[in-house]
């Protein structure tokens, strides 16, 4: 379970720390059977590789004897696991106590999920690691024993390379998050790991393990994630100005999206689009033929079916406040329109607008959720004037 | 082809404040630009972001969103949510360079008939020098 910010920094306080050996995916799968084995939970999630062997599925399973064929960290993202979360307890929160190893945008998601009433995280136990991004699925299925390669090659530089998602090389909380444990391995030499408890939950957990205090490990974990957020910042800020210029005005989107193809593949992937019937897959939202005619002969023209613009930008305005960034959208574009990078883009804007942050576990309601009496004086800054003076009833 | 430029502008009026007080302008017989195409909604809040897309994708050279002052709504707090969304919608306009000048949000209540004449005539105004919605002769949506 995930707590107040308070608890969180309290609970964080005693680092832990697996000596060097297994390297960091065998210390992992290690602690985790040791959880299960020590009753500190009931079952895990975790990803597995699919028979075709090209690529990964959420897991939930309580037999120890499964977990060497776990994939911690999984080279690709083929289901979000937040969609996994709400997909185990959307209705309530879970009978079985589970421990779910996933992504920080995962984790991410599932916050932003549970603001929204499709995820219940009560009976969770999130535990997050250092993610240096996922491969494009797209290159994963061409060739999947390269990419795991290159996917080994991120983890040990921390890095996304060139077959990563644009969304992972832009992503700057690819760290810890507000999930209960935290693994930390990158920086550290070796194969060590640090184990973070990120909640009194996760604390409880580990302190039953008998692990070694880590705080030794920490300045040189802590340097390393510092330096490399500072890499992907930059590479943040440059795909960012070079997506504005892209989308800039009605031509640009066009540019960018008049290719869409209208599958609402990137609506289906996304974590944050749970609605179980989309406006845009409505019938109100299919144009009448008559409508159509109508349009056709005041345009000269008409595309048909129309409203791709409207799909992404409908969806940029409807879920834009909760995008975590994951890149999802991207992966699924069977024409790769570079939907991610609109998106985050638009989403860091919004957000920003009102002061929030997608993905933390802070307890703040999402912003369409709250208001203030007084407050967005420039959204109607334009009748401003007309304000000031006195109407008639006042 | 040399026709003088008359804007569109796709109105939504919330039925308790807006809507009123563009009837009160009428039966004073005030003037008031005819761009002004009115929709009743039930409350300003209503409006989800996508009518107002749709209205400015279909070709509206503006769109009005009417509702009660703050404080003021019908359903009590429906106008705060309408504004927080409204602001949502400018800022993804202004993300993706588009002209967030066409939408407008406006608090009017149902005695401000004059106050609605004079919004009409304003933003009527302000459309005209910002010239055709750039949506309305593309075919590609």
């Amino acid at each position: 379970m995930i707590s107040g910010e308070e608890e969180r920094m309290d609970a964080a306080g005693i680092p832990y720390m697996i000596r060097p050996g297994k390297g960091p995916e065998g210390s992992v799968l290690d602690l985790l059977g040791q959880l299960i084995g020590s009753g500190g939970a009931d079952a895990l999630l975790l990803p597995f590789r699919v028979p075709s062997g090209d690529s990964f599925a959420w897991i939930m399973f309580s037999d120890v004897s499964l977990l060497k064929d776990a994939v911690p960290f999984p080279a690709t993202m083929p289901v979000q696991g937040g969609r996994a979360l709400r997909s185990l307890t959307r209705k309530e929160k879970g009978k079985l106590r589970i421990i779910a190893l996933m992504r920080p945008c995962e984790i991410r998601a599932g916050m932003e999920l549970s603001k929204l009433g499709q995820v219940n995280t009560e009976n969770l136990i999130l535990a997050s690691y250092d993610c240096p991004g996922a491969v494009k699925l797209e290159d994963y299925v061409a060739d999947p024993v390269s990419c795991d390669s290159a996917h080994s090659e991120m983890r040990s530089r921390g890095e996304p390379s060139g077959n990563a998602r644009s969304a992972c090389s832009t992503c700057v909380d690819f760290s810890m998050v507000d999930a209960d444990i935290h693994f930390g391995y990158f920086g550290i030499k070796d194969g060590g790991m640090l184990v973070l408890p990120g909640s009194p939950a996760g604390r409880a957990l580990l302190e039953g393990l008998n692990l070694e205090e880590g705080r030794g490990l920490l300045p040189q974990w802590e340097a390393e994630i510092s330096r490399l957020a500072e890499r992907r910042a930059a590479t943040r800020e440059e795909t960012f100005r070079e997506t504005a210029e892209r989308i800039s005005g009605f031509d640009g989107m066009l540019a960018t999206f008049s290719n869409c193809i209208g599958c609402h593949n990137c609506q289906s992937a996304c974590p944050i689009c749970y609605c179980r019937l989309c406006y845009f897959d409505s019938e109100v939202s299919r144009t009448d033929p008559e409508a159509l005619i109508t349009a056709a002969e005041k345009r000269g023209g008409i595309s048909i079916p129309p409203d791709r613009i409207m799909f992404h930008t409908g969806r940029l305005a409807h879920m834009s406040l909760s995008c975590v960034s994951c890149g999802q959208c991207s992966d699924a574009c069977p024409v790769s329109i570079p939907v991610a990078d609109v998106f985050s883009f638009v989403a860091e804007r919004t957000q920003r607008a009102f002061d929030y942050k997608s993905g933390r576990s802070d307890g703040e309601a999402l912003p369409l959720r709250r208001f203030l009496k007084n407050e967005l004086d420039g959204v109607h800054e334009m009748v401003k004037d007309a304000e000031s003076e006195a109407s008639p009833n006042e | 082809m040399n026709k003088e430029f008359v804007p569109r502008i796709t109105s939504f009026l919330c039925k308790w404040c807006s809507y009123t007080g563009a009837d009160l302008a009428g039966t004073s017989r005030l003037q008031y630009s005819a761009s002004i195409i009115p929709i009743q909604v039930m409350c300003s809040s209503r409006v989800d972001p996508v009518f107002l897309l749709k209205a400015y994708l279909s070709g509206s050279d503006g769109v009005l969103l009417g509702g009660c002052h703050p404080g003021d709504c019908h359903y009590e707090t429906g106008n705060y949510h309408t504004r927080r969304r409204f602001a949502i919608v400018r800022e993804v306009f202004e993300s993706l360079g588009l002209e967030s000048d066409r939408l407008r949000l406006s608090w009017i209540s149902a005695s401000e008939g004059p106050k609605f004449a004079r919004i009409a005539n304003e933003f009527t105004e302000e459309i005209r020098l910002l010239g055709e919605n750039p949506t309305r002769k593309s075919i590609f949506l």
